[in-house]
């Protein structure tokens, strides 16, 4: 039964997974970006058929075995454009470490204020960080990896899409801050929104997502307790 | 194109059928064999992680030993560049696993809409403000001519 279960849920989400790619090309919009349309379409399905979480957990093990190595893959376009970061090192750290641990600060102390429970605090802190990492970081923090994955796409759709609004009505038009600003807080959709604005943009959100991802681990073990009172 | 399946290991080689097309088995050869260089990378950062007892994650260490690895000459990007272009193309694709976790959390999600929705939404600004805004201050003083 298990794993007939297993086969199911394998074959509905990467099912889901190639008809959001079909749907995506075809009506480019938020709403049939990849995780948002698949994750919809599963649960629809799992729910319909009467399958818990906790029956797909296999599925889901066996699925997720190469998100290891894809986050490994990220040091690729993170060398390729090195130059594109590295050529501006000092604004760029500096800019990044503001984005970086300011939007966590604000985000700790907003959750703080509406009364979040400690494994919310401790999921929403992380929302900039690229997902694979994120996922990671929660179950360090003591977050919920789930909760953790769906702040951070939300945070992406929300940085890729306001993100060059808010920044040409507050006068950033350096295409390096708006490739920084892009990739630190919205990690990979931001990145692809650099990227249409220009190349260098692209190039520096790349970098940025990644060294992002560094800044956010090896913070938020220290700031996130300070929340959490 | 059934590129949403290339994702999956590919394991032993292809049916007979494909013989004439040694090209085609090279491919999936040099592939696996960099899903597995990968995957290495990936454990031993897992390794590291547990074995030192520091709390960051084993796959953001794989990924900074591999940049050092580049970085050094050590490993070139030939090596790896495959396997990897077709991970990252397909990364969402791990995430809808992980995000149908949520069909568990409805309730917790309607109890703070408002609350998460605002959380989201002020601190992404304030990210994307400091950001921008305080490199181009610093990006300015460095090159004045850079501004509009």
């Amino acid at each position: 039964m298990t794993a007939i279960v297993t086969v199911f849920g394998i074959t509905v989400t990467v099912g889901a997974y190639a008809l959001s790619l079909v749907a995506g090309r075809r009506y480019p919009c938020p709403l049939t970006t990849p995780v948002l349309f698949s994750t919809v379409i599963v649960i629809a399905v799992l729910l319909a058929s009467g399958i818990s979480f906790s029956d797909y957990a296999p599925a889901k093990g066996i699925m997720t075995f190469l998100l290891g190595p894809a986050t490994v893959a990220l040091a690729i376009p993170l060398y390729k454009n090195r130059q594109a970061f590295f050529g501006n090192i000092v604004p760029a750290i500096v800019g990044l470490l503001c984005g970086s641990l300011g939007t966590m600060i604000v985000a700790g102390i907003l959750a703080g204020l509406f009364r979040f429970g400690p494994e919310l605090v401790s999921s929403i802190a992380i929302k900039s960080t690229t997902v694979p990492i994120a996922v990671v970081i929660a179950t360090i923090v003591h977050g919920n990896p789930a909760l953790t994955a769906a702040f951070v796409v939300i945070t992406g759709m929300i940085g890729a899409s306001f993100g060059p609004w808010l920044m040409d009505r507050l006068g950033i038009r350096h295409p390096v801050s708006r490739g920084l600003a892009l990739g630190t807080i919205s990690h990979g959709q931001g990145t692809a929104q650099a990227a249409i604005e220009s190349q260098l943009s692209g190039a520096v959100a790349g970098v940025a997502m990644g060294l992002g991802a560094v800044c956010t681990s090896l913070a938020a073990p220290w700031i996130i307790p300070l929340f959490l009172r | 194109m059934s590129t949403a399946f290339q994702i999956l290991p590919e394991t032993g080689p292809p049916a007979a059928g494909e013989r004439q097309q040694p090209a085609a088995f090279k491919v999936i050869a040099l592939i696996s064999l960099q899903l597995i260089g990968l995957w290495a990378l990936n454990r031993i950062g897992f390794w590291v992680a547990a074995s030192t007892g520091l709390p960051v994650p084993g796959n953001l260490i794989g990924m900074v030993g591999l940049y050092a690895l580049l970085a050094l000459g050590i490993v070139r990007l030939s090596w790896v560049e495959a396997a990897g272009s077709i991970l990252i193309r397909h990364l969402a694709f791990f995430f809808v696993p992980i995000t149908v976790g949520l069909m568990d959390m409805g309730a917790l999600f309607a109890a703070h809409a408002v609350g998460i929705a605002v959380t989201l939404t002020v601190s992404a600004a304030i990210g994307v403000l400091l950001a921008g805004w305080v490199s181009q201050l610093l990006l300015r003083d460095a090159a004045p001519e850079a501004g509009p």
